[in-house]
């Protein structure tokens, strides 16, 4: 999350002394503590205007993983816990953010559904029926890369209303807001809940704009590729999605529609040439680790 | 004060702002100072959220910095040209503004988590408080990686 740069907190002055010009102030009308004034205003309005921040979504996605681990138990298998952590955090390694506050983490959910989420922040969780479900550690790949994708996107993040946000910035700029008071927190409070409920809902319920799961496929083909996966591996993903849509409408296919239109984009977009000899040793290992 | 006074005094404030630049704040709660631009090289130091790393220079996706004794590489996503203490109360900031002071950690922080928490007695934080724990050995993912054939970052 980026605050305002120095060349953008720069034009800012820049284009505030400019107003001020056409207001009729002059420059040399302003005394030194008006300049200062002025100068620490643009960087303040800079802030306070900021979105979301990396530890703030770290917290948001906390509560998020949260409630949906209050929804759906962790399956407690070590092995292959350590198994779906190593092949995440290989492809977060080639993604173009390979460290978040609070880093990448991968877990696996005790349902048969088939499914996975996205935390903001960077936890997915997947369950096990999406495990059961693939075919092998390409596929497997192809699964987190997407959820990544998400992540990095910052899809969580974008379904909260942007009037809540509004809403707590108000309470974070306030000058005098050094130390919260019990009302600013309840205050806050109240909102940080209503976000995480927006972004739940997003997840289990709406699930993601048609743009954004486009969007997430295709920045998992290249995270895929450069993390030397085959990219044809989402392919496989989707077929399965495909197959259990046949038998169900639950799960992952109530909030990621259109797996015809995905198939045929990422049948297009990831039919590239790749070095897939390692595909015998990596099928081999996933076989031991999800029989 | 005489207007060439107050451009000149303009300027300063406008350069205080660009030579902030050549600073940089660790955004990750943890990182790694590395001896090569590259995941996996040796660390030669522990980083935590707020420290200030000084610029030396740029290579690709990673930033050459000096902090802590030591000159060494960090990638550009756990840094960010903004310096505030991590809670914006009890450490010192290090010269920075009030502004960022208040700023700092202000908002959806472990205070409202906390608040969050005692409110949904239901959710299941200590299962969070597991996924974070269980963390890969950078040895064990080179050597995956390597088994795999798959790509070195």
């Amino acid at each position: 999350m980026m605050f305002p740069s120095p060349s953008a907190a720069r034009r800012m002055i820049c284009l505030l002394l400019a107003g001020l010009s056409l207001a009729g102030c002059r420059l040399e009308d302003l005394t030194p503590q008006q300049i200062g004034m002025i100068a620490s205003s643009v960087q303040t309005i800079g802030k306070a205007a900021r979105p979301v921040s990396d530890e703030e979504e770290y917290y948001i996605g906390r509560a998020v993983a949260a409630q949906l681990t209050a929804t759906y138990p962790l399956y407690r298998n070590k092995r292959l816990t350590e198994y779906l952590n190593l092949v995440g955090q290989t492809l977060a390694l080639h993604t173009e953010q390979p460290t978040t506050f609070g880093g990448y983490h991968f877990a696996v959910l005790d349902t048969p559904e088939i499914n996975a989420f996205a935390c903001p922040g960077g936890t997915v969780l997947i369950t096990r029926g999406m495990i059961a479900s693939v075919k092998n550690e390409d596929e497997l790949a192809a699964v987190l890369a997407h959820e990544l994708g998400h992540v990095i996107h910052r899809d969580g993040i974008a379904a909260i209303q942007s009037s809540r946000w509004s809403q707590a910035l108000l309470i974070i700029g306030s000058q005098a807001a050094r130390e919260f008071s019990s009302k600013d927190t309840a205050q806050l409070v109240s909102l940080f809940q209503g976000s995480i409920d927006d972004v739940v809902k997003t997840l289990v319920v709406n699930g993601y704009g048609r743009d954004q799961e486009k969007k997430a496929d295709l920045a998992a083909l290249g995270y895929l590729a450069a993390a030397g996966y085959d990219p044809q591996g989402l392919v496989g993903y989707l077929d399965r999605l495909q197959e259990a849509g046949r038998g169900s409408k639950g799960g992952i296919l109530a909030t990621h529609p259109g797996t015809d239109e995905r198939l045929e984009n990422v049948r297009e977009a990831g039919a590239v040439s790749v070095d897939r000899s390692g595909f015998p040793r990596r099928s081999k290992r996933f076989a031991d680790m999800v029989p | 004060m005489r207007p060439l006074t107050r451009y000149i005094l303009l300027i300063c404030l406008l350069w205080t702002v660009d030579a902030a630049a050549e600073t940089v704040s660790v955004v990750t709660r943890d990182n790694a100072i590395r001896s090569e631009s590259r995941f996996f090289a040796p660390v030669r130091a522990k980083v935590r959220y707020g420290d200030r790393l000084t610029v030396i220079g740029r290579k690709g996706d990673w930033y050459q910095v000096s902090a802590k004794g030591v000159n060494g590489w960090v990638h550009k996503s756990a840094v960010e040209s903004r310096s505030y203490s991590a809670s914006g109360r009890g450490r010192s900031a290090g010269g920075v503004s009030a502004d960022e002071v208040s700023l700092a950690g202000k908002g959806f922080n472990p205070q409202v988590e906390a608040g969050y928490r005692n409110a949904n007695k239901n959710l299941n934080y200590g299962t969070v408080d597991e996924i974070e724990r269980l963390a890969v050995g950078e040895k064990s993912l080179e050597t995956f990686i390597q088994q795999g054939g798959l790509i070195q970052p």
